[in-house]
Parts: C-alpha cells; sequence; structure tokens
C-alpha cells in the first residue's frame, strides 16, 4: 500500500510538473484570419524583450513554402529563449478554412498563423513594415521592443537566418 | 499621413521648380537629395523619370517586338506578369480591359513573363502561348529571354507594372507599381492605380501617384 501511495505521489507530481512547464513555455497555437494590419502588427511590435521572427507567406508560393521547414527548425531550436515567430500568410481569405489550414495541419506549422486580407491597404500596410519591400514574397523581419531590427525580401537561408537571431537576441 | 505625403511632394516639388530658373547645379543637388530620402533608391533597376530601355522579346504569336516598333503610341503599359501567380492570374482579366481601353488612346499593354522556365515550368513558352489563347490576350505577351530585361527595369514581383511615357524619342518611367487596390476582388476596388496615372498622361497631367507597392510573386530564377 505504501509503495503504491509511493507511486501515487510520484506519478501525480510528474504529471503536474509536466503541466506547469506546457502552460509556462507554451501557449496554445493562434491560427487567425484578419482584415485588420493593425492587429495583426501589434503581436510583433510589443515592448518587451522577445525577439519576434516574422515571416510573410502563403501556401501558393513556392520559395516561401521551400523556406518553411528551415523556419520551423529554428522556432523549435530557439522556443526555450524570449523568442517568437509569427507567419502571416497572404493567402486569400476564402482559402482559410480550406488550403491555409490543411497546410499548417500537413505540414506541423508550430507558430502562430495569421492570415492578412487587408487587401486594399497593402500599399499603406506594406511600406509599414519596410520602405524597400516592394511586395514580393517571401519576406523576413525581426523585432524587438516593437522595433524592426531586421528585414530582407526573398528567401533566408537556414544559417543567414539562425546567425542574425542570434545577433539580436 | 497620405495627405501629409501628398502635400510633402507638392513641396519639393514646387521648390525644385523654383530652383531650376536659379541654376542647375542646385537642381541636381536637389533631386539627388530627395532622391536618396526616398525608399525607391534602396532597390536596383528604375526610378520615375529614368528612361526606360527597350528590348526585341518573342511574343506568344512567335513575332519580336520593340516598343520602337509603335511609333503611333504615346506610351505603354508594360506589365510583368506570368502565367503560375494567383495575384498575375488574378489580374488577367483586369489586363485585357486596360489595353482595350488605352491602346486605341496610344497606350498599350505590353506583357512580359520575367520568369526562368526552368525554375517555373508553368511559364513555358508553349503554356504562356495557351495562356495568351484561353484567355485572349490582345496585347503582345513576350518572354524574358535570358532574363535580360527585368532586371534592368528592377521589377521584383508579378504583376510589376511599368508605365512608359514618350518624350522626345525616349521612354521614359512614370509609374511603377500595382494596378489597383484590390486583387481579389475587381468590384470592390476603389483605387485604379493604373488607370488614374495614364488618364493623367493623356491629359498632360503629373502622375499623382506615382509608386505604390502589393504583394505579388517574386520572380523565378533558376538557382
Amino acid at each position: 500500500m505504501k509503495k503504491f501511495i509511493g507511486i501515487c505521489t510520484l506519478l501525480l507530481t510528474i504529471t503536474s510538473c509536466d503541466k506547469k512547464a506546457e502552460t509556462a513555455v507554451e501557449k496554445p497555437q493562434v491560427i487567425e484570419l484578419s482584415t485588420d494590419y493593425n492587429s495583426v502588427f501589434n503581436q510583433f511590435t510589443k515592448q518587451n524583450d522577445t525577439l519576434y521572427v516574422v515571416n510573410f507567406w502563403a501556401t501558393w508560393c513556392q520559395p516561401c513554402v521551400e523556406e518553411l521547414p528551415d523556419f520551423m527548425k529554428i522556432n523549435n531550436e530557439f522556443k526555450t529563449d524570449k523568442f517568437k515567430m509569427i507567419l502571416v500568410s497572404l493567402d486569400k481569405g476564402s482559402d482559410f478554412e480550406t488550403k491555409v489550414k490543411d497546410y499548417i495541419k500537413t505540414n506541423n506549422i508550430s507558430p502562430d498563423v495569421y492570415v492578412l486580407t487587408d487587401n486594399k491597404r497593402m500599399n499603406e500596410w506594406i511600406p509599414k513594415i519596410n520602405k524597400t519591400w516592394s511586395g514580393a514574397i517571401p519576406a523576413t523581419a525581426i523585432y524587438k521592443n516593437g522595433k524592426q531590427v531586421f528585414f530582407t525580401e526573398g528567401k533566408i537561408s537556414y544559417t543567414d537566418l539562425k546567425s542574425t537571431i542570434n545577433k539580436f537576441k | 499621413m497620405k495627405k501629409f505625403l501628398a502635400l510633402a511632394l507638392f513641396a519639393t516639388a514646387f521648390i525644385s521648380c523654383k530652383k531650376e530658373t536659379t541654376t542647375t547645379t542646385d537642381v541636381a543637388n536637389n533631386d539627388t537629395i530627395t532622391k536618396t530620402e526616398e525608399p525607391a533608391t534602396e532597390r536596383t533597376g528604375y526610378n520615375i523619370g529614368d528612361e526606360a530601355t527597350d528590348f526585341s522579346l518573342k511574343g506568344t504569336d512567335d513575332k519580336m517586338y520593340s516598343l520602337s516598333q509603335f511609333a503611333n503610341a504615346k506610351g505603354f503599359i508594360v506589365i510583368f506578369t506570368c502565367n503560375h501567380c494567383p495575384y498575375a492570374k488574378a489580374y488577367e482579366e483586369r489586363i485585357v480591359a486596360l489595353d482595350a481601353k488605352y491602346k486605341s488612346l496610344g497606350y498599350p499593354v505590353i506583357a512580359i513573363n520575367p520568369n526562368d522556365p526552368a525554375a517555373q515550368p508553368e511559364d513555358n513558352f508553349d503554356l504562356m502561348k495557351t495562356r495568351a489563347k484561353e484567355k485572349g490576350f490582345t496585347f503582345p505577351y513576350l518572354m524574358d529571354e535570358g532574363q535580360k530585361i527585368y532586371p534592368q527595369y528592377g521589377a521584383t514581383k508579378t504583376p510589376h507594372v511599368y508605365i512608359l511615357q514618350k518624350e522626345n524619342g525616349k521612354n521614359i518611367v512614370k509609374y511603377i507599381g500595382a494596378i489597383d487596390n484590390n486583387h481579389e476582388n475587381a468590384n470592390d476596388v476603389t483605387e485604379k492605380y493604373v488607370e488614374a496615372a495614364v488618364d493623367a498622361l493623356l491629359k498632360n497631367e503629373p502622375v499623382k501617384q506615382t509608386e505604390t507597392v502589393a504583394i505579388g510573386c517574386t520572380i523565378k530564377v533558376k538557382k
């Protein structure tokens, strides 16, 4: 009996510890459709020392989906640090429930995903991300303390992304 | 913000105009200053006011096309576009409509596919022919063979529009950017950037919004 209680307590402690660790480190993934760029931008321009890596992509964009596995790898490597990855999809709003959600599921996309359909204000929000951005995707931006510290248009390699993150971390 | 920008642009235009009458060196200086402040200089390719290069590229009708052939044109709506990109596809009918409206007024559409078919098989020459037929393209749809032209223009994506106006035999860049402000829904467009620019040029008025940006597909280059 004593043994049994002992095992039970041990099990309980392990499970509760597990839970604690879970809630502290990982929040549930956000998958959202947004028609307002401000609400999406607010997610990565927070005034804190977390490093936000923001990737603009779409399921139909070949170079984008080619680089996503590297982003997933980076996300796993840095997830214990003050680090957050946010994927901003430029898929059609009508593809949100189907193509986008399917893609996330099939490819185990773990970071938060916002499908941004603020189409009519593209000419307003694209320069707000970066004045040099022509609008071609993929594009990647890094933010800290509400400020952009890095931006690139086009694909970024695993090593370049990693060294850039380490530089600003 | 937009108002402020417009005012600022207006002010800069006014100031440079004023200086023009005094000395030419001042104008040059002033121009460089305004240019460095613009985001445009950070990318390669043309800025507004630059002379655009002519080319000789093959169209889907197997004929070669150059801008110089269009003796009666007042200018051109050059659109870098392609078969595969969803953003480009969304604009196909609107591009046909632009050509229908402006060719007779002196601004024909010239479409150029900048992608390397080795990197994007859907954009190969045969499939360009198929697409041109299917969609009833009324304008030349050219292949940027060897990808020599798009880097000179500074196109980075599809669709990417350059409006040119003939001035003393040169083709001067007057507008760079998007077709309008809603790729997804043509019925919900509130700003027709290209139409507004060509309409202004036809009236000999300055183009109000000379540069816009929109999401597009990167130009595909063979690795």
